[in-house]
């Protein structure tokens, strides 16, 4: 069954019209139970993506692409007065792995790589590629 | 703001322009169609009122049926007051989304012209179109003049819109016979017919964009059922807005309609029941069998989904034989009216004498002598204390004499 | 019950007519019925139109008519037997021919004995109106003949009725209805 045993309702109580609300309080942007945002479906995941903020160019490629919108994100103001996205993480609850965004990250080292998932980040990190490295290649 | 129209106390309309001032006066925000006869002037006067400012809202062209009904279904979501009108091959068209309008609970307003379905073609009145929109989940409206189908359009919105509903309705007149026959109608002045409809109350528009919705959402097996349920029960409980709606009419008009309308029943040893126009003729039938001392009455359900089962056998409680008559061929079986009078009698223990005729099949003329045919044969039957007439039979069929048994 | 049956070609305004003679008779607080049946849907294809007229609601939805009077507003279909389908003796019969009323029958011997009158409503629709639209004239004789209703009563409503048309029409009309109840005989 893929709806959740407690999301499941009678028929009295059974949402109208089938019209689903994406947010309970949308003052405070509280999801509803509805959205899919409940549905985490990240344990299949064998690598996952790791990010090194220290190369990223913020071109909000990965954001783009990403099929399970798992790039997060945060709105700043650059120096010149603009709004800018900027990226912050990977939502680990429902990234699946699938390495789009590794694939599409432009920068000359990637600043986004695919891990064994039991790898610790710190490790990910530590592991990273240095510039002499891709030079020997 | 739209301008006033100007009407006089009695009007001469047909049915199309009866349901077009109605639809004008209700000052629908959207509405989207695609022409098809007997139907059209409807949505064709609707645009002229729009072009001459006599309506604040929009007028969808379309490229079929398919998608003025998914426009409607649509600009319904955003939150708006939404009609059309259609026939026939354009209903057959639009039944797929008719699901998806009650389905999403959806209170859009359709003026049906019935039609006959092809093949062959045929651009006259039967009550094949409606009998295929049977069980899409909307409330059904029998109109029998112009006046009726002026009245129902107004009372259309209110029983759709109303909160305890929020179902769609379609109001049904018979093409040609109705559609495009004069008669008188007094109409209400726009301010009355508007205050008598009310505002538009938006429920979960798709327009808040504060609040975003799903519509159309998937429910597999685990949610169908239950949804499916509901919607019928909103559907079954709906009676009682429908019978609140008339009372107000009538207190605002004087004119009176039930969900089941009876023509001198009240002493009536044998019933004929029939929907559309072919009821007020059949009223001239009964009229002239009485003088000759045959106790018939003729029975119509006004409202054809949700049928008023129990209460069309409470009517039929001490008749002994009864006719029910279908404008639209069964194809297979006896006629959708025979079906539902068997089961409502069945359902509280009657068991009149009952017999089906099909009639008026793609327009075909049935008048008040052919009527008078089919009640001689019903008080046969009950003469005879069974049946002893054919199960179905064919009223104004050329050749030799068509049943089945 | 008043019944009258207007034969025509498609494109003649017989539609027009009976709904202008129901919308007069309307609003003299008469109850009305205006109706057509519609054959090929084609321009000049032979077609009927029907009114009844009753102080009382009408309720009869069938199409079949015994007519009071039958209209011929096309000088061809005068020629036609179907013209006098379902009619009793006592139908009264108000045509458009070129012919005076004796030669007329010489020929269209289906209306021999029959209560007959006949005007030239094409030709006066085309000097008063400008257009072979015979369908005022005809109404203009059967009022004259009926005497269903005063005859400036009418006019009045006719030219209400007329109103959404140019002054150039609605004169053009009222002049052609003028004439042919003086004409009819």
């Amino acid at each position: 069954m893929a709806t959740p045993k407690e999301m499941l309702t009678t028929w009295d109580k059974i949402q109208f019209g089938a019209v689903l609300p994406s947010f309970e309080d949308p003052k405070t942007k509280k999801r509803s139970k509805f959205h899919s945002y409940n549905y985490k479906v990240a344990d299949w995941r064998v690598e996952k993506p790791v990010f090194n903020p220290d190369l990223c160019i913020n071109c909000d490629f990965c954001w783009v692409w990403c099929p399970d919108s798992c790039i997060l994100v945060e709105e700043v103001t650059t120096k010149r007065g603009k709004k800018q996205a900027k990226m912050v993480g990977i939502d680990y609850d429902h990234c699946k792995g699938c390495g789009v965004c590794v694939d599409v990250c432009p920068t000359p080292i990637k600043s986004l790589l695919m891990f064994p998932e039991h790898t610790p980040i710190e490790e990910a990190l530590a592991q990273w590629p240095k510039k002499e490295d891709k030079k020997k290649d | 703001m739209a301008e006033k129209y100007q009407l006089k106390k009695t009007e001469v309309w047909d049915g199309n322009m009866a349901a077009a001032h109605a639809l004008r006066q209700a000052q629908v925000d959207v509405v989207a169609a695609y022409p098809i006869t007997p139907s059209t002037p409807i949505v064709q006067n609707y645009a002229q009122f729009l072009a001459d400012g006599y309506i604040d809202g929009e007028f969808v062209m379309v490229e079929s049926e398919h998608s003025a009904m998914s426009a409607c279904v649509g600009a319904s979501a955003a939150g708006g007051r939404v009609a059309t009108a259609t026939s026939s091959q354009g209903y057959a068209l639009m039944v797929e989304v008719l699901y998806q309008a009650s389905g999403m609970r959806l209170p859009i307003v359709m003026t049906v012209v019935n039609r006959a379905l092809a093949s062959p073609l045929n651009i006259h009145g039967d009550h094949s179109d409606l009998y295929l929109g049977r069980d899409a989940g909307w409330i059904h409206l029998i109109c029998n003049n112009p006046q009726e189908a002026y009245d129902l359009t107004l009372c259309a919105f209110k029983i759709a819109e109303d909160e305890r509903v929020r179902l769609p309705v379609t109001t049904n007149q018979d093409g040609f016979l109705v559609s495009h026959t004069a008669q008188v109608v007094h109409p209400l002045d726009d301010d009355t017919a508007y205050k008598f409809i009310g505002d538009y109350k938006p429920l979960n528009p798709m327009l808040d964009t504060e609040n975003p919705v799903t519509y159309g959402a998937q429910t597999e097996e685990e949610w169908h059922f239950e949804h499916k349920a509901n919607q019928h029960k909103a559907i079954m409980d709906s009676f009682p807005v429908i019978e609140e709606v008339f009372q107000q009419f009538k207190d605002l008009t004087g004119r009176e309609y039930k969900t089941i309308e009876t023509y001198k029943m009240d002493d009536a040893e044998i019933a004929l029941i029939v929907m559309g126009s072919t009821y007020e003729t059949a009223m001239v039938a009964v009229d002239e069998a009485r003088k000759k001392g045959i106790k018939v009455g003729v029975v119509m359900p006004r409202v054809f989904r949700p049928f008023p089962y129990n209460q069309l056998a409470e009517i039929l409680k001490n008749v002994k034989a009864i006719a029910t008559l279908d404008r639209s061929a069964p194809m297979g079986t006896t006629g959708a009216l025979y079906n539902e009078t068997a089961g409502a009698l069945m359902a509280n223990g009657q068991s009149a004498i009952l017999t089906n005729y099909i009639y008026g099949l793609g327009g075909r003329d049935t008048t008040v002598e052919h009527l008078l045919q089919v009640i001689e044969e019903t008080q046969q039957n009950a003469e005879a204390g069974k049946r002893v007439t054919p199960l179905q039979g064919f009223i104004n069929l050329r050749g030799p004499k068509l049943s089945f048994n | 019950m008043l019944r009258i049956r207007w034969h025509s070609r498609a494109g003649q305004g017989a539609v027009t007519g009976a709904k202008a003679l129901a919308d007069v008779m309307a609003r003299t607080g008469k109850f009305v019925q205006a109706y057509s049946v519609y054959g090929a849907e084609k321009r000049g294809a032979p077609m009927t139109a029907y009114d009844k007229i009753d102080d009382n609601p009408i309720l009869d939805h069938s199409k079949w008519m015994s007519p009071d009077y039958v209209l011929v507003i096309d000088p061809s279909l005068v020629y036609q037997e179907e013209i006098v389908e379902n009619t009793t003796d006592d139908t009264i019969f108000i045509v458009t021919s070129h012919l005076p009323k004796d030669e007329l029958v010489k020929i269209a011997k289906h209306l021999e004995g029959r209560p007959l009158y006949v005007l030239d409503a094409i030709k006066i629709s085309q000097e008063e109106i400008g257009r072979p639209i015979p369908n005022t004239p005809v109404l203009g004789a059967f009022v004259k003949v009926s005497g269903i209703i005063d005859f400036d009563t009418f006019l009045e409503s006719i030219e209400d009725i007329l109103s959404k048309f140019p002054q150039k029409i609605i004169d053009g009309n009222l002049r052609a209805i003028k004439r042919a109840a003086e004409e009819v005989q």
